[in-house]
């Protein structure tokens, strides 16, 4: 049995529901980059949307262009990964009520949990199936694929739908602020190839992925396995690869996406991995692109599937600033705080 | 009256988040439940809040609601004879 990602659909910093990223990326000019809004009439009615926080608009329309009509009812599951959930209703919800307590609105207080965004794709979809949240700080979106990839495994899946959403508040931005996790100034691609200083950059995300065990003509890539891990060794990680290769009859990985995103320390980490488990790989930069979040990890995932489909890796979300043409397996590396770890393995169809 | 009637509208059409809908767009005297808006439970609790919030108006008995909302120009003439604020 194999998996595949048969769509997949993006909404973040860049162009939305698109891969103009691919080719033509706009660099981003702030610490704090909002989301490129798509039309989002185009995916939900009026109606609806306006009870809607931009995350819950934002995980609805990247799940309706990932997943057709015709093809929502055969969804197994919907199973999402996030950071902060719904924080833009939570934080309107609590300044209200230092307001006070009465004269609360509704609408902020229904749509202010983590799993309002994937409880509201599963009612628009009207997915009764094993629907589940994951709100584990920078590895929610990997356990959420990870969840996923174990029920196909078990057959207990043909289809399902993984989404990764994260958003950030002016507020929460903040917070961050003091304790010194963004820059003090823009980050340059530079800063992520060759990181001399700590802090990063905010971006959001909104990616869906639809996972399946019957891809349509032209799927995006097969996705072999993922694997997490909390405080591992190194010898743990290589061996993962290793047996992750030997699984799949992969003798060599072509390309490993790795998450630098400017921050001195996070960086040096991934730059050490790649050199440990795959030192001949060419090495993918992302988040220059993207920002950071709490799942932007999903954003890797559907950079390295984009890839595999395209039969190439631009040299701009190169380390090297060399592209590489028609790569065959690309190895995704996620690590948080070099607390939790996750790997993931895709190679071409 | 005129002038709180708009206002009224504004507040609602913000409160409510209604996209594509202008004041000029909301007839005083049409139904706001049902036909006209359109709204629904959840909106009624929101007019309350709004009610509460920016009139100073509250409301002891949800059923009340049925009677206050019926129209913009219903919730105006309520509003004008019981606001503290």
């Amino acid at each position: 049995m194999s998996i595949y990602i048969d769509k997949a659909a993006q909404i973040s910093i860049q162009q939305p529901l698109c891969n103009e990223w691919f080719s033509n990326p706009s660099m981003p000019t702030d610490r704090l980059c909002k989301f490129v809004r798509p039309d989002f009439k185009q995916y939900i009615s009026a109606a609806i949307s306006r009870r809607m926080g931009t995350a819950l608009k934002c995980t609805l329309s990247s799940a309706s262009a990932c997943v057709s009509e015709e093809k929502r009812s055969n969804l197994d599951g919907i199973l999402t990964g996030t950071g902060l959930g719904s924080i833009e209703n939570t934080e309107n919800f609590l300044l209200a009520m230092l307001e006070g307590e009465e004269g609360l609105s509704p609408s902020n207080f229904m749509q202010s949990t983590h799993n309002t965004l994937g409880s509201q794709v599963a009612i628009a979809f009207k997915c009764h199936g094993y629907n589940i949240t994951y709100a584990h700080r920078g590895t929610s979106f990997d356990s959420a694929l990870m969840n996923a990839v174990v029920k196909f495994q078990l057959n207990e899946y043909k289809t399902a739908l993984v989404n990764g959403v994260d958003e950030m508040t002016e507020k929460y931005f903040q917070l961050f602020d003091h304790i010194g996790f963004w820059k003090d100034r823009n980050v340059t691609i530079e800063d992520v190839r060759n990181a001399t200083s700590p802090g990063t950059f905010a971006g959001e995300n909104s990616v869906s992925l639809l996972l399946t065990t019957q891809p349509s003509e032209q799927p995006l890539c097969e996705l072999c396995d993922t694997q997490l891990f909390y405080r591992p060794s190194d010898e743990q990680l290589k061996t993962c690869v290793e047996k992750l290769c030997h699984a799949f009859n992969i003798n060599r990985i072509d390309a490993i996406v790795i998450g630098n995103n400017g921050d001195k320390e996070n960086d040096a980490e991934y730059r050490r991995l790649a050199q440990l488990l795959t030192p001949d790989a060419k090495q993918i930069i992302y988040k220059h692109l993207f920002g950071e979040s709490f799942t932007m990890s999903g954003l890797g995932i559907y950079v390295a599937a984009t890839c595999l489909k395209e039969k190439r890796v631009p040299a701009h979300i190169t380390m090297d600033n060399e592209a590489l043409e028609n790569p065959q397996t690309i190895l995704v590396l996620n690590h948080f705080k070099q607390l939790d770890y996750s790997i993931t393995l895709l190679k071409s169809c | 009256m005129d002038a709180l009637v708009q206002e009224l509208k504004e507040k609602v059409i913000q409160a409510l988040n209604l996209e594509d809908v202008t004041p000029d767009d909301i007839d005083a005297n049409a139904p706001l439940f049902g036909e006209g808006l359109g709204l629904d439970s959840i909106d009624a609790l929101e007019l309350i809040v709004l009610m509460e919030r920016n009139y100073g108006i509250k409301l002891k008995n949800a059923n009340e609601g049925k009677d206050i909302f019926k129209s913009i120009q219903v919730m105006a003439d309520y509003i004008s004879k019981n606001r503290t604020k």
